[in-house]
């Protein structure tokens, strides 16, 4: 790590032209995302004759991940939302130039202290807390939703189309995905993705921010139950605000392997906290329909994860595990939102 | 061959999850190392299980096709049909059975778009028999590990 210790502080150096012996320290790499490499570090430099020392945490595009998303996306919604009622770490540095890193790569600051883990938030000190990071969870959900994506500045940087267009821009490109990666073939995902093309759902009436992968295990939480920041903006566009609420209901993110959304409370109470946050109705027919869409996407992405492990693009555990485990649980969940599980 | 697999990859995944992981640094390779003792768990249940659910599975499908067949108009998809059916294991290999699943399931999709197309009572049964084959494959693959 000390050669990327040193590559990280001369970057550092060339985006503070200020600062004086700028260096990087305690670089640990950690599992925050699977599709970006993740790393943790310290930056100290001298400025203005003090010196100052930042926790920070570096993303950086591997060869090969479980989803290839946009690094510059996920970092204009960081910025967008930096500072308001939706808590996120402060975005620093966007860096396209190879010649840095190997990759392209973004900087970041790191928030201290707080859990992430979604088998933590099943046990002590964090389960009596359920009912307020329940309501904090889906009330940013809400805000997300009701937050206006051309004042935020983000209509330039996420792609603008027809709302009526939501739901098969993003059923287009996880089918295209599955086509191009299915390693056998997918007979469930396959009568999910006819079921969705021949009734799509009702449009929403403008675009929203859709985070793309909002649930538990991608915010960090305290002790007390507050959420202090919502992590992986790597699927981040602009959509139907109803496809990030059935995202966050997914079956397989039922960690406490029972009927809690997020392993946190009932399907019902996420859906009234988040339709009193965000001002909107999750209208039962659009939700049926982003909640069969959930498990296209998640085949998808856990399909795409184990073609990379197998053509060894990446030979990350976590992807060969999380093809093999979650695989058939989205298949579970898929046959359960066709009404096919009795 | 002894030690038994299942009890082998049962003592290496728990050595890996209880007595190596929580000595390794930095933090991303415990969690590697703790999410391949988890992978060899699964993959000791898969082992058990492999060549019995490929051969039942598979014969389950060539029975369904054999039937659909029966009804099926679309010369084509008819002839694919009776011909899956007509087939048999040539190798007892997971690999070789893996290769006969593959072409089975994908013979499965084709014949699922082509019923939902159709509206005749027969149409509905294959429809029917279909989901109830899907349920039942998803069972075989489940893993104690499962989240849902």
């Amino acid at each position: 790590m000390q050669e990327l210790a040193e590559r990280i502080a001369a970057y550092a150096a060339h985006r503070m032209p200020q600062a004086t012996d700028v260096a990087a320290s305690h670089v640990d790499r950690i599992h925050g995302g699977a599709s970006r490499e993740t790393y943790r570090f310290r930056l100290r430099h001298r400025e203005a004759g003090r010196e100052v020392e930042r926790r920070l945490i570096l993303r950086r595009d591997p060869p090969g991940s479980l989803i290839e998303t946009d690094r510059a996306a996920e970092f204009a919604a960081y910025r967008a939302f930096h500072g308001s009622a939706v808590p996120v770490p402060e975005a620093l540095w966007l860096e396209s130039d190879s010649r840095w890193l190997d990759h392209p790569f973004f900087v970041m600051e790191e928030l201290v202290g707080f859990e992430a883990s979604p088998q933590a938030i099943l046990a002590p000190p964090y389960l009596q807390h359920h009912e307020r990071l329940a309501r904090e969870k889906w009330s940013i959900l809400g805000a997300i939703a009701a937050a206006d994506p051309e004042k935020l500045g983000l209509a330039g940087a996420l792609e603008v189309i027809d709302p009526a267009d939501a739901w098969r821009r993003e059923l287009d490109h996880w089918t295209a995905v599955i086509d191009e990666d299915e390693l056998a073939p997918q007979p469930i995902a396959r009568a999910a993705i006819r079921r969705l093309r021949r009734a799509p759902p009702p449009p929403p009436r403008r675009l929203h921010v859709v985070h793309g992968d909002f649930r538990t295990g991608n915010f960090l939480y305290d002790a007390e139950g507050a959420i202090r920041g919502i992590l992986d903006w790597e699927m981040a566009h602009l959509g139907d605000p109803v496809e990030d609420l059935a995202w966050s209901l997914n079956r397989v993110w039922c960690w406490g392997r029972d009927e809690r959304v997020g392993g946190l409370t009932t399907k019902q109470n996420a859906i009234r906290i988040w339709e009193q946050a965000s001002g909107l109705r999750a209208d039962p027919e659009a939700l049926r329909w982003w909640e069969l869409f959930s498990s296209v996407k998640g085949l998808a992405i856990w399909i795409s994860g184990g073609h990379e492990y197998q053509e060894g693009t990446n030979k990350d555990p976590v992807l060969a595990f999380s093809s093999i485990w979650l695989t058939n649980a989205q298949d579970r969940a898929a046959l359960e939102a066709m009404g096919k599980l009795s | 061959m002894k030690p038994d697999v299942s009890k082998l990859l049962e003592i290496v995944a728990s050595k890996l999850l209880f007595e190596i992981a929580p000595n390794v640094q930095p933090s991303y390779r415990r969690s590697s190392v703790g999410l391949t003792g988890m992978l060899l768990g699964m993959v000791r249940e898969e082992f058990e299980r492999a060549c019995a659910r490929r051969v039942e599975e598979n014969g389950v499908l060539r029975a369904l096709f054999a039937r659909a067949a029966k009804s099926v108009a679309d010369t084509d998809l008819r002839r694919r049909l009776d011909s899956a059916a007509a087939g048999a294991e040539g190798s007892l290999l997971v690999s070789d059975l893996d290769k006969s699943n593959d072409a089975l399931r994908a013979l499965s999709i084709d014949l699922h778009a082509h019923v939902e197309e159709q509206d005749a009572p027969w149409a509905r049964a294959v429809d029917a028999e279909i989901w109830r084959e899907l349920v039942a494959s998803t069972e075989r693959r489940r893993f104690a590990l499962a989240p849902f």
